[in-house]
Order: C-alpha cells, then sequence, then structure tokens
C-alpha cells in the first residue's frame, strides 16, 4: 500500500426496502399459491379499524374464513376483541414501531393455520403515514378515514390516498353532529386519486357494510 | 417514525455494498414526496444508526423529489413542494402527481491506492 487515497462515488441504484419487498414478494405468492385474499387496512388510531373489522367479521361468519393479525405498539385489546369473532387473530406487537414489516407479517403468518383460509385481514398500526410504504404482500391496501378527524385529512396524507384501492370514510352516522364537508374531502380523494372508490360507512349502524363486503367480494374474485 | 426504519435498511444496504478496504464519506439517496420523510428525524436517525459502526461519521445526502402540478385547463406542468396549489390561468384544482421512489444512488468512499 502505498498510503495514498483517493475518493470516488461508486454508484449503486437500488430500492432501500428492497429486504423488506423481497420478504413481501414471498409472503404475496404464498399466499396467492393457497388462495388468500390479504387486506391492509391503514388509519389513523381511533378512526375505527378494529370496530369495522369486528362488524365486518360477524357479517362474513358462516360464510368465508378469515384470519386476522393485528399490529399496535402494545396490548392485546385489539387482539382479543377480535378473536369473538374469528379463531385465527394473532396480535403482533411493534413495541416503538409505527408501522408493521413483512417480516413481522412472515413470523405471524407462520403461527396461524391457513388451511382453508381464503381472506387475510391485517390491521396495521394506527398511524397514516408510516404503515404505506411497507409492502406487506397485501393484494389490496385499504385507507380508513372518519368523519371525526376532519375533512382535511386525505390533503394531509397524500401517501395513503394514492397507493388505497378503496377509502372508507367511517362514522357517516354522526354527520348531523359535525361540520365535515364531505364533498371537500371526497374532492381532495380525487384530486391524488381520480378511481378510487369512497364508501361511507358507519360499523355503529351497519350502513353502508354491504357495498363494503360487495367490494371485498368482488376484489377477492378477481375482478 | 418510519426514518428510523429507514435509515437502518440504509446502513444494512451500505455494509453491503461499500468495500471493506474503504472508508465511507456520504451515502446518497433520492426519496420522493409521498414518502413523508422528515429530512431532520431522517438525519437524527441516520447519526444514531451509524454511531460506532464503521461508517460512524458518513453524511447522508438525501434529493428530495418535488410534486409535479399538472394543469389540465391550460395544459401547464410544474413542480412544487406542496401539493394543492392553484395555476396561474386561474384553475384552484391542477392535478398534483407524486413518486414514491427510496432508492440508495450512490456511496462515496475514501480508497487508499494500489498502484
Amino acid at each position: 500500500m502505498s498510503g495514498q487515497t483517493r475518493t470516488v462515488r461508486l454508484p449503486v441504484v437500488e430500492r432501500i426496502l428492497e429486504a423488506n419487498d423481497g420478504i413481501a414478494s414471498s409472503i404475496r405468492a404464498e399466499l396467492a399459491r393457497r388462495g388468500i385474499f390479504a387486506i391492509d387496512l391503514i388509519g389513523a388510531p381511533g378512526s375505527g379499524k378494529t370496530a369495522l373489522l369486528e362488524a365486518t367479521l360477524r357479517s362474513l361468519k358462516g360464510r368465508r374464513k378469515p384470519a386476522v393479525l393485528v399490529g399496535d405498539l402494545t396490548t392485546r385489546r385489539d387482539g382479543d376483541r377480535l378473536a369473538r369473532w374469528c379463531d385465527r387473530v394473532v396480535q403482533i406487537s411493534t413495541g416503538e414501531g409505527c408501522h408493521l414489516e413483512a417480516v413481522q407479517v412472515r413470523d405471524a403468518l407462520g403461527g396461524i393455520d391457513l388451511e382453508g383460509v381464503d381472506l387475510l385481514f391485517v390491521e396495521n398500526v394506527g398511524n397514516l403515514i408510516c404503515p404505506v410504504g411497507f409492502d406487506l404482500g397485501q393484494s389490496v391496501k385499504v385507507g380508513l378515514f372518519s368523519l371525526t378527524e376532519g375533512d382535511d385529512k386525505a390533503a394531509k396524507h397524500p401517501y395513503l390516498v394514492t397507493a388505497a384501492d378503496l377509502i372508507l370514510l367511517n362514522k357517516i352516522d354522526l354527520a348531523p353532529h359535525l361540520t365535515f364537508d364531505r364533498s371537500l374531502f371526497e374532492a381532495d380523494v380525487r384530486l391524488l386519486n381520480p378511481d378510487v372508490p369512497i364508501l361511507g360507512i358507519s360499523s355503529t349502524t351497519g350502513e353502508g357494510l354491504d357495498a363494503w363486503l360487495a367490494w371485498l367480494d368482488r376484489r377477492a374474485a378477481g375482478d | 417514525m418510519h426514518e428510523f426504519s429507514i435509515a437502518e435498511a440504509i446502513l444494512t444496504q451500505v455494509q453491503r455494498h461499500a468495500p471493506d478496504d474503504a472508508l465511507v464519506r456520504d451515502v446518497s439517496i433520492r426519496v420522493g414526496v409521498l414518502r413523508g420523510l422528515e429530512p431532520e428525524a431522517l438525519q437524527m436517525s441516520w447519526t444514531a444508526v451509524i454511531a460506532g459502526t464503521a461508517i460512524d461519521g458518513a453524511t447522508l445526502t438525501v434529493d428530495q423529489r418535488p410534486w409535479t402540478i399538472t394543469c389540465s385547463t391550460c395544459g401547464r406542468s410544474w413542480t412544487s413542494a406542496v401539493p394543492f396549489v392553484d395555476c396561474a390561468c386561474g384553475n384552484t384544482t391542477p392535478a398534483p402527481t407524486g413518486g414514491d421512489e427510496l432508492d440508495l444512488v450512490s456511496i462515496t468512499v475514501d480508497q487508499e491506492e494500489t498502484s
């Protein structure tokens, strides 16, 4: 060695989340092999993700064989709520993690008997930003917003809106008590993602749930 | 704070790609605006994840890509830091499009001359 050094710039074009994306691809292939349609449900804390899944699982009882993965920083409360409606529920504790990553989904799936399962719901950690960029091997991403969050929520979280295959607007039963401007919300969504369906729902009253379940059936059937 | 996960992923990649005998000076990445990465949080996470590693002290250069705004009324297209803006022609709803790229672009290293 001469001791001389030179500074060189080495071009390396590679996706930063390549490791996550690789695991997600293998999950996607495995789910496809088993005929499982997977939904990554993303919404803010308090938007009603768990309540929506409770209502959904109740409606699917006897008709579908779902499994559920539910991510939270801490506690098993959501998992316990959902276990009343489904016997294949895994709670994933993310500790300080603000989102689920593919490796956590792969490990959680390893703990469930997937025989006969046809739907997989993944309730992501309550957060509108971090979870969007991490591929989990899902078939579709569903963005859940709610009237109580305010009508500018979609505009403030463009990544979820552009990435979503469906936008659900929850708590529509509260509309008489709030100043939520639904046309403004929908106009913002349309600017970011012109073709995404937007469905108004109420997990409490059941309004709009038929349309959500019909969308799910249609997409799971490959339409 | 997904910046930390991303900083960790960058570190793993740099460790894989940087030559063993090289001193890593800088890591350059490209980030689409949709990613919602907070530059300060990313720099803070970067400093934290590389502390005590072989690349401790390496800088992180972030090429943050902006929104592209396209006006369907007058056909004009331009870049913008924010998505919801008016067009000079008067249209208040030109369409924002943004990328979600998150790529490692290059690693700058000091290498011993072997000649």
